[in-house]
């Protein structure tokens, strides 16, 4: 090795005496000018989405007095938190996420058994349907629950007074069962789409020598199938708790009225639901949550180093379903009670309770088409429609624009800052949607007056694009991993610039994983509620805040009206997606 | 050991045919190979052995005991066959030792723990693995994972040890010396194998008996050498290597005073003598099958030998063990595979000659 080899590319275009061209293409050709150009603008726009929300929050947390205003700095917030009640708190929020884990998973193993591995009939047919209450937004289901179980007027404990006699409710969804109930309905889908392709992958002759062994079929499913399965069904159980600790809707609609606070309605709590709002507070209470949040990530690596076993051997067999017999029929109405209960009865509901004049009572006289009238003369609604369809579409793209450009960067350069954009990009996955809200609040109120974010629809663009950029980054980067470089160095051999190599072989074999990414940001800005609810001001509400306006307005038959046409939308978009995206690819 | 009976054994799937009326009896101690290209019906034909799919039709006995039969509705379960079986992928079972591995079919027997260290180890020491006992299983490489897989299959003595193209995730050296071990080991234990392959020289090299299936049905069963010097059909014949198959019609026929028939045939521009298995009428239609390697090229006239075309040579190719030859002859272009010391010119005339004994004749 001598100096000159060691001599950066740079210093010997420089001295080349051949080099033609004017300095704008040498630069670029060298690469080093417009490419640290490039980075510098790449890490300051997800600094600004991630870093400083952040250390915003951590500002907060030490400031006396609400955003924008003169205040003096102390611990002040960090001691209001710790308080007996907020240990209860915290106690609620780890158990009622791990009350929600536990079945969940039990039952998505069983759904994903179910469909992967049996000759259950209509499998394919049946494993849409298991898995569209992903893409429901929570309110609207959380709603649709609320009357479905209220305990004086809901339609169960209705038709259970009726059928039985009884006085008392069936059941009343304002409890720790309810959180926990609706909680469930999204984790079994989630849990399901998670494992559904491991089951399904797993190499059928691993099972099949457990029963030539002499094992029987339970005796190899308990000690060969499920210990197999063990690395993916640590991962999905650490998800989803983590999950169930970031969720806002269920305990915000079923705990809060029965007095059951995790902390994400606690912390909206202390915003908006006090004389004054306790900002420190909050934004301490957010900070800690990260804190937590950190620690389980973490321990999830622990737990998950090494632990994962190659079971799929890629030689083509013929996936071993197991044969049921009549037993079938049962699996299979099991997989369609699950669609009915998630899916079919909160949209019965909601259309019941679009059509009768009062939620409650359903009598022929009380029929009506007058809460269609109300919601659609609503210029509100129509401006919610406007914002959350614009947000959607923008959100969207941009959000796979930016996670493109991170994976193709962090996946397929060797280029220096590579690790620190992806460690960026991934910051916000430890960040549930309320504490990046609080921590946007922030750091809008932070920013010098000439740009006024603040209250505006933009706030909540930055605050989606924020949060759905891990998962873009995510989806992208599998889809950069699965191309070969040589198709990429092929194209460059033969002739094709830098551009046109991304634009005709990059971009053109990565767009189907552009577009699920896409329909997954989208459904995922459709349902965001926590950091909406925090940034939202008049003019700027998306559809999910006008819902909760009117269920707090106690008007739940426009609510029905307005979720029915939600409902459609999401059940349309995926029917969409299903038919000309799966069409054109094999994942999702 | 036990023998394995396969009577009028067929599977469909819906309306199409995996295996059509399979009928074969496998002895005691006998090592037999189904051999056929893929999507013949062989390792069907193997898994409903081993219970792992149901056959449609027929009924299968392992030793005295009927395991399958279909008409009656009788099933008897993959794990109380009392079968060993090695698979394709070896299914070594990745969160396990491979202690733990071979253990594992007793344990299910619940044995006492002295009894499956003993076995287990003895097992391992078979295969040769006896010091990689507490590796975890998947640091083994493909070759470990075989030896594994075979010493899991036979550690509980099973009745007859079924194996699915163990070989055929190897290297080309590996698996010769994997497929020799494998053998002797057989033949010490005396097990009943049942062996599937879609590679013949593993096939001829392994077998007491090569079974050769098309279709989902059995052309032929035979030794190995029988199949390949004397198949009973075209298709048999064009299925072990690449033979010179020339059509012909019968002169005369008569018997050569041991089993087989002495023909003497005729063919577009050549004449000669060769064996048959059955009596053939004068005037039939007729394929004779001459191997390369028994092909011998001789200088042109010189006529050495039962039957002799002359031609020109059209291609040489060296390929290191012997030199393939490309001879144009008015019937068609025969293959030669002459010494790789030899050397010929292309384009010089030249007589190609086989002694009777290599010329094999079979109806079309």
């Amino acid at each position: 090795m001598t100096i000159i080899h060691n001599r950066p590319l740079d210093d010997i275009a420089e001295t080349a005496p051949t080099l033609g061209g004017n300095a704008f293409t040498r630069a670029f050709s060298g690469g080093s000018l417009w490419r640290l150009i490039g980075m510098l603008v790449l890490i300051l726009l997800l600094g600004f989405l991630t870093i400083y929300p952040l250390a915003m929050l951590l500002y907060g947390s030490l400031h006396s007095t609400p955003p924008g205003m003169a205040g003096e700095f102390n611990l002040n917030g960090y001691r209001s938190i710790m308080t007996t009640q907020n240990l209860i708190v915290l106690a609620n929020t780890v158990g009622i996420s791990l009350a929600k884990t536990i079945p969940s998973l039990t039952i998505a193993v069983f759904l994903a058994w179910i469909v992967a591995r049996t000759d259950t009939p209509f499998r394919g047919a049946l494993e849409v349907l298991i898995t569209l209450p992903f893409f429901i937004p929570p309110i609207l289901t959380a709603m649709a629950w609320g009357m479905l179980a209220n305990p004086q007027v809901g339609v169960i404990n209705m038709v259970w007074r009726w059928a039985t006699g009884a006085t008392d409710p069936l059941v009343n969804i304002y409890s720790y069962g309810g959180v926990i109930w609706h909680m469930c309905q999204y984790s079994i889908p989630f849990l399901f789409l998670f494992m559904v392709d491991a089951f399904r992958a797993m190499d059928p002759s691993l099972e099949e020598s457990s029963r030539m062994c002499g094992a029987s079929r339970w005796t190899t499913f308990r000690k060969i199938t499920l210990l197999l399965m063990l690395p993916v069904l640590t991962s999905s159980f650490m998800l989803s708790f983590i999950k169930g600790i970031e969720t806002f809707e269920s305990a915000l609609f079923f705990g809060l009225p029965a007095g059951i606070k995790v902390i994400t309605t606690d912390i909206y709590e202390s915003i908006n639901h006090r004389a004054t709002p306790d900002y420190q507070y909050a934004t301490s209470l957010s900070f800690a949550i990260m804190g937590l949040m950190f620690l389980l990530v973490i321990w999830q690596w622990w737990m998950l180093r090494g632990k994962s076993f190659q079971t799929v051997t890629g030689k083509g067999f013929r996936p071993s379903v197991m044969e049921l017999g009549p037993w079938r029929w049962v699996t299979f109405a099991i997989c369609l009670m699950f669609f009915f209960i998630t899916v079919v009865l909160p949209i019965g509901q909601l259309m019941l309770g679009s059509f009768f004049r009062f939620f409650g009572f359903y009598t022929y006289d009380m029929l009506t088409l007058e809460h269609y009238r109300a919601v659609f003369a609503n210029s509100e609604f129509w401006r919610a429609v406007r914002n959350t369809m614009m947000l959607g579409l923008l959100g969207a793209t941009a959000t796979m624009a930016l996670g493109a450009i991170v994976a193709y960067i962090s996946v397929r350069t060797r280029w220096r800052g590579r690790s620190l954009i992806d460690g960026m990009a991934w910051l916000p996955w430890m960040m549930p949607g309320m504490v990046l809200g609080v921590g946007f609040l922030w750091a809008f109120a932070m920013l010098p007056g000439p740009i006024p974010i603040y209250g505006t629809v933009w706030a909540l663009l930055l605050a989606y694009i924020a949060l759905g950029t891990p998962v873009s980054v995510r989806v992208m980067t599998g889809a950069y991993h699965q191309l070969s470089y040589d198709l990429e160095e092929c194209s460059r051999v033969h002739g094709a610039s830098w551009f046109q190599t991304m634009w005709r072989i990059m971009v053109a074999l990565a767009w189907p994983a552009f577009a699920v990414g896409w329909v997954l940001t989208f459904f995922g800005i459709m349902r965001e509620l926590s950091a909406s609810i925090l940034l939202y001001s008049v003019g700027s509400e998306t559809l999910a805040v006008v819902l909760m306006k009117l269920w707090a307005n106690g008007n739940a038959e426009q609510v029905s009206v307005i979720g029915l046409m939600m409902m459609l939308l999401v059940i349309v978009f995926r029917w969409v997606q299903l038919s000309f995206i799966k069409s054109r690819i094999s994942k999702l | 050991m036990a023998s394995v009976t396969l009577e009028n054994v067929s599977r469909m799937y819906g309306a199409v045919t995996a295996v059509d009326n399979v009928n074969l009896k496998i002895k005691s101690g006998e090592f037999v190979t189904l051999l056929g290209p893929s999507g013949c019906g062989k390792t069907t034909t193997l898994r409903m052995v081993a219970g792992l799919e149901k056959n449609t039709g027929g009924r299968i006995s392992i030793g005295d005991n009927v395991v399958s039969d279909a008409d009656k509705g009788y099933f008897v379960p993959s794990e109380r066959r009392r079968l060993g079986m090695v698979f394709q992928s070896y299914a070594i079972w990745p969160h396990m030792t491979v202690f733990d591995n071979v253990a594992y079919p007793l344990r299910i027997r619940r044995r006492p723990d002295t009894e499956i260290r003993d076995r287990v180890m003895n097992a391992l020491r078979l295969v040769e693995m006896d010091q990689y006992a507490e590796r975890p299983s998947p640091a083994l490489s493909g070759g470990q994972q075989q030896r594994v897989a075979i010493a899991r299959a036979l550690v509980f003595e099973p009745e007859v040890l079924l194996l699915d193209e163990p070989l055929s995730n190897l290297d080309a050296r590996l698996r010769t010396q994997m497929g020799d071990d494998f053998r002797a080991l057989q033949q010490r234990l005396k097990i009943t194998a049942l062996y599937v392959t879609h590679d013949q020289a593993e096939a001829m090299a392994l077998s007491d008996r090569v079974v050769v299936m098309h279709g989902g049905r059995i052309l032929q069963v035979g030794a190995p050498e029988e199949i390949y010097r004397r198949p009973e059909n075209r298709q048999v014949a064009a299925f072990f290597g690449t033979p010179n198959l020339l059509n012909a019609t019968v002169k005369d026929c008569r018997p050569n005073g041991g089993q087989y028939y002495k023909l003497s045939v005729e063919g577009q521009g050549w004449a000669g003598d060769c064996h048959a298995a059955t009596e053939m009428p004068k005037g039939a239609d007729v394929t004779v099958m001459v191997r390369p390697e028994n092909l011998h090229v001789r200088n042109a006239g010189e006529v050495n030998g039962d039957l002799s075309w002359s031609g020109e040579v059209s291609q040489a190719i060296f390929r290191g063990s012997h030199r393939s030859i490309m001879v144009k002859t008015p019937a068609q272009t025969l293959h030669v595979e002459a010494s790789s010391l030899s050397h010929v010119d292309i384009g010089r005339p030249v007589t190609v000659a086989a002694p009777v004994e290599a010329a094999w004749a079979v109806r079309n």
